[in-house]
């Protein structure tokens, strides 16, 4: 048992530090998240003007626009992981190398630090650009972590299923949108009580829920997205 | 045999619809007529979740099932005629909601969750059109609506439970009581029975025209 755990881990790890070599080679997915998310943000920001909204509006609004930048940044960024083994043809021996739980695993944390180093990056500048007063931080960083993790993990999955798929660009947004359209929802409602200040409520064991739901139905479904 | 059910069928979806106008009673509350296109948006709706169920459930069959091409070609057609059924329950819907909420579309968590499975299932098709291999197209597919089945509940469910809803209780309401006159549940109950029959009729038909179809087509390629 031990050993088999142990030879699942080591592997799960491999798949995450091959991962972050790969990205750090030629940071193509740190670049196109990072200047993505900058460059809507700007968008917003500039498209809101000078004056931004009022308080009573910013807190209904800027939450939305918070989650919209960080799901399409996501779509830019993250199918790349599974498109990518296609694309250089090296899924074959990635299937021969891993298991599928473990390789699901690892592409999942990858994904997630991705999106976690995302957030860190952009959502204190969005604050200070939009001026958001945020009532309860703790509640706004925990959100964003769970979110992010929603994010990565339904991502993960679709990315396995288009990168074998034709036009695999656009398929991703398709077929992600409404997987992650709950997950932003509940997020956009979390966060907007972040900012009032009010208490979470059920949003958020609804939020874990979806999170562990999403990982559960991965394991399970991945071994027959990956194996033909 | 098959004949006789068709003609039942036939004649079962007749008298719901001459119920739904002349023996149901209009339900109180209501502006003028409008009560009665529920009779058929309540079906419209029940038999778009059931067929999308369905399609999760053949979808699983098929995954973990011995991966049978007959439980991939159910879900696929299944998702289909949900489609179908769904666009039809949207649209009475929204007809019913400019009468008695005044426009026709306002995001109720019921539009919401709604919405989102139509654009679920429309993402199904488009994944299984870009697709051109049969195996990874079934087998990607059905992964794809097992994951739906996964998410569903927290449209279906949750969804309308923590956002303001317009959207009148449903038949049997969370007490577990019927609060709709008794007509009015019989047509209810007949027409959802009617309906969900219909789907059924339509799939198995469907099924064997796209089974018989495959056929030729190995036929053809076998010259």
């Amino acid at each position: 048992m031990w050993p088999r755990i142990s030879t699942w881990a080591a592997e799960a790890t491999a798949v995450f530090a091959k991962e972050w070599r790969c990205e750090l080679r030629t940071r193509y997915a740190l670049n196109t998240l990072g200047l993505f998310a900058f460059t809507t943000l700007v968008v917003v920001s500039v498209s809101l003007g000078p004056l931004g909204v009022s308080l009573s509006q910013g807190t209904a609004v800027l939450p939305v626009l918070l989650w919209v930048i960080l799901l399409f940044s996501v779509a830019a960024g993250l199918p790349r992981a599974f498109v990518q083994e296609e694309e250089t043809q090296t899924a074959i021996a990635l299937r021969l190398a891993a298991t599928p739980s473990a390789l699901f695993c690892g592409k999942l944390v990858y994904g997630l630090t991705l999106v976690l180093a995302l957030e860190a990056l952009i959502t204190p500048v969005y604050v200070a650009v939009t001026s958001l007063k945020v009532v309860s931080p703790g509640l706004l960083a925990g959100t964003l972590i769970a979110g992010g993790y929603g994010l990565a993990a339904g991502s993960t999955l679709v990315a396995a299923i288009i990168a074998q798929a034709r036009s695999k660009g656009t398929l991703f947004s398709v077929l992600a949108f409404p997987v992650l359209l709950p997950l932003l929802l509940l997020a956009v409602e979390l966060s907007r009580s972040a900012v009032a200040g009010d208490p979470a409520g059920v949003a958020l064991p609804q939020l874990l829920l979806y999170d562990a739901s999403v990982t559960v139905v991965g394991l399970m479904l991945f071994p027959a997205v990956w194996n033909p | 045999m098959k004949n006789a059910l068709a003609w039942l069928l036939w004649i079962w979806l007749s008298v719901v619809i001459v119920g739904a106008f002349k023996y149901a009673p209009l339900a109180k509350g209501f502006i003028g007529e409008s009560s009665r296109i529920l009779f058929f948006h309540v079906p419209m709706s029940w038999v778009s979740f059931v067929a999308f169920i369905a399609a999760g459930v053949w979808s699983l069959m098929f995954l973990f099932g011995g991966r049978k091409p007959k439980h991939d070609r159910a879900a696929a057609v299944a998702v289909q005629l949900g489609l179908v059924f769904g666009v039809l329950a949207t649209v009475t819907g929204s007809l019913w909601a400019r009468i008695m909420w005044g426009a026709y579309w306002n995001w109720d968590p019921r539009q919401t969750s709604i919405v989102v499975a139509l654009l679920f299932y429309g993402a199904y098709l488009a994944l299984r059109s870009s697709l051109e291999d049969a195996d990874s197209r079934a087998r990607l597919s059905a992964a794809y609506a097992v994951l739906g089945l996964a998410v569903a509940p927290f449209l279906f469910f949750i969804m309308p439970r923590i956002m303001f809803s317009l959207h009148p209780q449903s038949v049997i309401n969370a007490q577990g009581k019927i609060e709709v006159e008794s007509r009015m549940v019989q047509v209810l109950l007949a027409g959802s029975a009617g309906f969900t029959a219909l789907f059924f009729w339509l799939h198995n038909l469907q099924c064997r025209i796209e089974s018989l179809s495959e056929r030729k087509s190995a036929l053809r390629d076998r010259g």
